[in-house]
């Protein structure tokens, strides 16, 4: 599996058996996406069991909602959406859907069951939908070169409790800087040659017109070190920052939400391979191993065989050990 | 580069095939003892000389014989940080499982990835010259262990990179 799913498909999949369902039955189910993101499916009144509450608890809310991530929600989900006065306790936003109301034919329901999945997605969208914005008014009327960039030009979410994504729109670009840990040696280093090889990707013709990678290790980019009131940069062996240069051909209407949800789900993919790398290597070095102890054997077995050629029968019957 | 690969390895197997000519010899400080005498170190007059050969200074093999058993150590060669790890990691692998090796140290000698401990009592199991076979065979095979785990490592690498960012419009 070289690509990771943006939706949850445990929430599509639980979503399209409820809705398929003969008879609406209480529900009460909490699981979780990457970045330590909590779901929980209920149904809330044990009267009507067919109004089901979703709701997810996402870590970063504090700093999508400052980027308008509660206008985006209620865009997507117009019909559903709970305002924040009924938002599940401990949660961030909720969802409400009535089984009773869905759409009748197939297409409809397939459509709403994705944009179900999709709401981490959806949530985190805001903030690159606020920079695009932004990059299109600074494109209208471009910044003196002596204008420092602005504070809130710059948006910072904090996505994991180390690692950050940094927002920062330009006249004709918008750029995406990632941080990321990495909490092994042997990750940082298997780290290095993938990040290596997306730097290197621009050369090859399939991925002519993709965005422009770069990587740092330790130092944070000069584009955010100067920027005032950014809080503390991770610096050190274990920090690698990753640059995307996104040019406004990545973020047309039409290629705008593909765009971002390729660029969000960056950090988790790139561990993830990392990951399935050091498990590749490991049953390598099985294999290897086991070949090395069959030579090793084959040194064995024939001295074993001698000991069988070593017991001899003379004539007459008697047998006896050759030293 | 490979044009010094063939007396290297010539060189240590004529070496080896000599130096495992052990006999036995029981301890001389504890009664009734039979001790490997080059791990023990307890009696100087039966540790004969031991033998570096080197083909460069980051490939060495060091022959420590004694009357009664042998010490082989290798140094693999590791070029840059991804060799590093993945030397380590095999070598690691490797000593975690000594004991279906029957021949392998648990702990490499200092300043080397690898070691070999040979006895009288091998010898004696096992055919000399099936073991010294399997020993020059490790030299080789590591090596090309290596160097096939990082081109596929790079290839995946590229791969990888390669299918994320033909995502892009």
């Amino acid at each position: 599996m070289l690509q990771l799913e943006p939706g949850n498909r445990f929430l599509l999949e639980y979503l399209e058996k409820l809705f398929n369902q003969e008879k609406p039955s209480s529900v009460d189910q909490s699981f979780v996406d990457f970045d330590s993101t909590k779901y929980h499916l209920s149904t809330q009144s044990s009267k009507s069991k067919n109004i089901l509450t979703l709701s997810i608890e996402i870590l970063c809310w504090a700093d999508l909602v400052q980027h308008g991530a509660r206008a985006v929600l209620e865009r997507e989900y117009k019909d559903h959406i709970l305002p924040e006065a009924e938002t599940e306790q401990e949660f961030n936003v909720s969802l409400k859907i009535d089984l009773e109301t869905l759409p009748k034919d197939l297409a409809t329901r397939t459509q709403l069951l994705e944009s179900f999945s999709l709401l981490k997605r959806n949530a985190l969208a805001a903030p690159f939908e606020k920079a695009f914005e932004i990059q299109k008014r600074l494109e209208q009327n471009p910044p003196g070169p002596d204008e420092v960039v602005k504070k809130e030009d710059l948006m910072i979410v904090r996505y994991r409790p180390e690692e950050a994504l940094y927002l920062l729109p330009s006249p004709d670009r918008v750029t995406a800087i990632f941080s990321t840990i990495f909490k092994e040696e042997t990750d940082r280093i298997y780290g290095k040659v993938f990040l290596q090889e997306f730097v290197d990707a621009r050369r090859r013709p399939s991925c002519q017109t993709a965005p422009q990678v770069l990587y740092t290790n330790r130092e944070p980019p000069l584009e955010i070190r100067g920027v005032k009131g950014i809080g503390s940069l991770e610096t050190g062996e274990n920090v690698g920052y990753v640059t995307f240069v996104l040019f406004p051909r990545h973020f047309t209407p039409t290629t705008l939400p593909s765009t971002i949800t390729q660029i969000q789900l960056f950090r988790d993919y790139l561990h993830y391979h990392i990951k399935c790398s050091k498990a590749y290597m490991h049953s390598r070095m099985r294999t290897r191993v086991a070949s090395f102890l069959k030579v090793l054997n084959r040194a064995k077995l024939d001295a074993a065989l001698g000991e069988g050629e070593r017991e001899r029968k003379t004539a007459s019957g008697r047998s006896f050990v050759r030293a | 580069m490979s044009n010094t690969l063939r007396p290297y390895l010539a060189c240590v197997r004529s070496t080896l095939t000599a130096a495992l000519t052990m006999q036995d010899f029981p301890s001389q400080v504890a009664e009734r003892h039979n001790v490997p005498e080059i791990e023990a170190q307890s009696t100087p007059e039966v540790l004969l000389t031991p033998l570096l050969i080197s083909r460069n200074s980051s490939e060495q093999v060091l022959i420590e014989p004694s009357i009664n058993s042998v010490r082989i150590s290798i140094k693999i060669k590791q070029a840059d940080e991804i060799e590093r790890i993945l030397a380590h990691k095999f070598t690691r692998f490797l000593m975690m499982r000594a004991e279906a090796f029957v021949i392998l140290r648990r702990v490499p000698v200092k300043g080397y990835d690898i070691s070999f401990l040979v006895t009288n009592k091998n010898v004696e199991e096992m055919l000399k010259h099936k073991l010294v076979d399997f020993v020059i065979q490790f030299m080789e095979e590591v090596d090309k262990e290596l160097s096939e785990a990082k081109l596929s490592l790079n290839a995946r690498a590229r791969i990888v990179a390669e299918s994320y960012l033909s995502q892009f419009p």
